[in-house]
């Protein structure tokens, strides 16, 4: 209940914003205000429950996956892109990965974009004029792989009622924490860490030679 | 529960608020400061005539900067162009929140600890958001449509970026002797050990460049550079919107002279204060002047090094950036584990 | 607390959501996107079920993914570069020289 409340008011705000920003970028810096100060006012307990802030990072999340994928402009792409990385750190956050929710800021919205915008400022690319989808074929292949995955999804989480793995609240201190993630990288997964520098090394020798512009 | 968290919520929003008002005061007047100093090392008055010492100049200038004809162009990329100073601000004082200003008082009935955000995760935090810090500069630079402010953007993204890895090589040191992640945990550590600068004297100097970097200031600031690219990625902006740029420039100064302080000055820490035995409200107060004093040395550091220094090429940049700070950086790791495995840092 | 099923929900519909940007669009730039999507969709399941079973070797094969991921997404967009020096265009449709 708590979620729906949470996806409902995300997709309120998202509206509100889309309808304001592009005309009136004033408005849409006070209206989300006065939504958040109107959601203090009434809905206080719905503000408490970690299920309605899911709800609503949830709703963003997946509306930014949209967009990203949709958006004629790879530069607008780019920038749904960052937000929803953001919308996955605080789900790490929320699943008690701390570490990892920094680490995905850092490395991914930090890091990897930043080489997407790189390459789409060096490229200059413009917006594509009109997004053409793909043919017969293959909009049906679409649909049907898409469908036999929702129902492999719907299956298997329907499945878990009759197997829940749910183990009780309590966690072990400093689950997910980085000297847990430190402990167990340079102690049980040293090999898969070292390999995993050695991965890198060889993606940078390969960046490079491959982005140079004459090999001589 | 409900009343416990008006209480926090409560003592959050106080702290947010008394920090953003300092912060913004610090950035307005950091241009007085500016101004006064350079003028003092080229041996000129500079603003004396608005107020006393010219102290309402900055008052002066918002005044302008408000009256003066916000030019937006028409071939800008509207969202992100209006989105873009937004996106160098918030980083900067982002950043500052997880900063401790001052030990814990104990007012009120409860331990309030002087810093916004007090996570376990401190120090990934801050490298997480100067990471995010730019975006800001690359898309002004690109959504201004305009190939001067491409080159900017571009340049200050690559500058940035190169410079983070030196920051992080320089922060490992300060984590590997501190032991934990939180900004806390740090400024206790300095007080039981000394401060870092003083057994980290390279990793120091590598941050502090690194800062100079990162900040896009002299000797780094070839991305704004007034003589070179127009004025590389703020060229198309006018009015408020530049001004929102100078702005950003010295929140982000600020908060790299607080980290400056926090991960190797010993933050608030002042050495000796609890062989005085002062009662605790004084002690937190000095404690807390200590911190601005501190940053406000480093800040007027920033300003010396500007205006002494000749501006970097581009390629010495990058060239310092990989070539120099990163193997220093790596050896200096060493040193601290040396150091760090005899338990003497 | 949230329950797990949430997230793995979230995941389910993410990646198809990144499936179908890779195989929509043409743009290879915005399809190196749309596999960081799909990447995180499995990276936020993983660590769900980390939450669940109590057991941080979830949270280390998501460090790992990242990893991986920041290294394809690297020579991907090298390969675009490469790819835009010679033909000019960021199309996957146009870059057909070896297919059938």
């Amino acid at each position: 209940m708590h979620l729906l409340t949470g996806f409902i008011l995300a997709l309120l705000v998202s509206a509100l914003l889309r309808a304001t920003i592009p005309e009136r970028p004033l408005l849409a810096a006070i209206l989300p205000a006065v939504a958040a100060a109107g959601l203090l006012a009434f809905f206080a307990s719905e503000l408490l429950s970690m299920e309605f802030w899911a709800g609503g990072v949830g709703f963003v999340a997946i509306l930014s996956a949209l967009l990203v994928v949709m958006h004629p402009n790879p530069m607008v792409s780019v920038l749904f892109l960052i937000l929803h990385l953001f919308c996955i750190a605080l789900f790490y956050l929320m699943l008690q990965a701390q570490a990892l929710a920094a680490l995905q800021v850092i490395v991914y919205a930090g890091a990897i974009m930043v080489l997407f915008v790189f390459v789409i400022m060096l490229l200059n690319l413009r917006a594509e004029e009109g997004l053409r989808l793909g043919g017969g074929v293959q909009r049906i292949g679409a649909l049907s792989v898409g469908a036999l995955f929702a129902g492999l999804m719907f299956w298997a989480i329907r499945n878990r009622r009759d197997h829940p793995f749910f183990a009780p609240d309590a966690l072990v201190e400093g689950f997910g924490t980085a000297r847990q993630l430190g402990w167990l990288l340079y102690g049980k997964y040293l090999f898969a860490f070292e390999a995993a520098s050695i991965l890198l090394l060889a993606a940078m020798v390969g960046a490079v030679v491959l982005a140079k512009r004459r090999l001589q | 529960m409900e009343r416990e968290v008006l209480q926090v919520g409560l003592e959050a929003a106080i702290k947010i608020a008394l920090f953003l008002f300092v912060m913004l005061t610090t950035v307005a007047y950091m241009t007085w400061v500016e101004r006064r100093v350079s003028a003092w090392i080229q041996d000129r008055r500079g603003p004396n005539r608005v107020g006393p010492f010219g102290l309402l100049q900055p008052l002066a200038d918002g005044v302008k900067f408000l009256f003066k004809e916000t030019i937006v162009p028409p071939f800008v990329y509207k969202p992100v162009y209006v989105l873009a100073p937004a996106l160098i601000f918030v980083p900067a004082l982002v950043t500052f929140s997880v900063v401790p200003f001052g030990p814990t008082l104990h007012a009120f009935g409860r331990d309030i600890r002087l810093q916004i955000a007090d996570v376990d995760n401190g120090i990934l935090i801050v490298l997480a958001f100067a990471s995010m810090g730019v975006y800001g500069v690359a898309l002004a630079g690109w959504s201004s449509n305009n190939k001067y402010s491409l080159m900017g953007g571009l340049r200050s993204s690559a500058q940035l970026i190169s410079y983070e890895l030196a920051m992080g090589v320089a922060v490992i040191g300060v984590l590997m002797a501190t032991g934990s992640l939180r900004l806390g945990d740090v400024v206790a550590h300095q007080e039981a050990y000394g401060w870092n600068v003083l057994w980290q004297l390279p990793g120091f100097l590598i941050f502090l460049v690194a800062a100079f970097a990162e900040t896009n200031r002299l000797p780094f600031d070839l991305p704004e550079a007034d003589s070179e690219l127009v004025a590389g990625y703020h060229t198309e902006y006018s009015g408020m919107w530049f001004s929102m740029f100078y702005m950003a420039e010295y929140a982000n100064m600020i908060t790299a002279s607080a980290l400056i302080v926090t991960l190797y000055f010993g933050g608030y820490n002042v050495p000796g204060l609890r062989l005085l035995g002062l009662p605790e409200p004084v002690a937190v107060a000095t404690q807390v002047i200590a911190f601005g004093l501190k940053v406000a040395f480093f800040l007027f550091l920033y300003v010396w090094v500007r205006w002494t220094i000749p501006r970097f090429r581009y390629d010495q940049l990058m060239n310092l950036g990989w070539k120099v700070l990163l193997p220093i950086g790596l050896g200096h790791v060493l040193w601290v584990s040396f150091l760090v495995l005899r338990g003497w840092a | 607390m949230i329950r797990v099923e949430f997230f793995l929900v979230m995941g389910a519909l993410l990646f198809t959501i990144g499936c179908v940007g890779v195989l929509i669009r043409r743009n290879i730039i915005v399809m190196l996107m749309s596999i960081e999507v799909m990447l995180n969709a499995v990276n936020l399941t993983f660590v769900a079920f980390a939450r669940e079973g109590q057991s941080m070797t979830g949270q280390i094969v998501v460090f790992f993914v990242m990893t991986v991921a920041a290294a394809e997404a690297a020579v991907g967009l090298a390969i675009v570069i490469a790819l835009f020096r010679r033909r000019r265009t960021t199309d996957a449709d146009d870059a057909s020289l070896m297919r059938w």
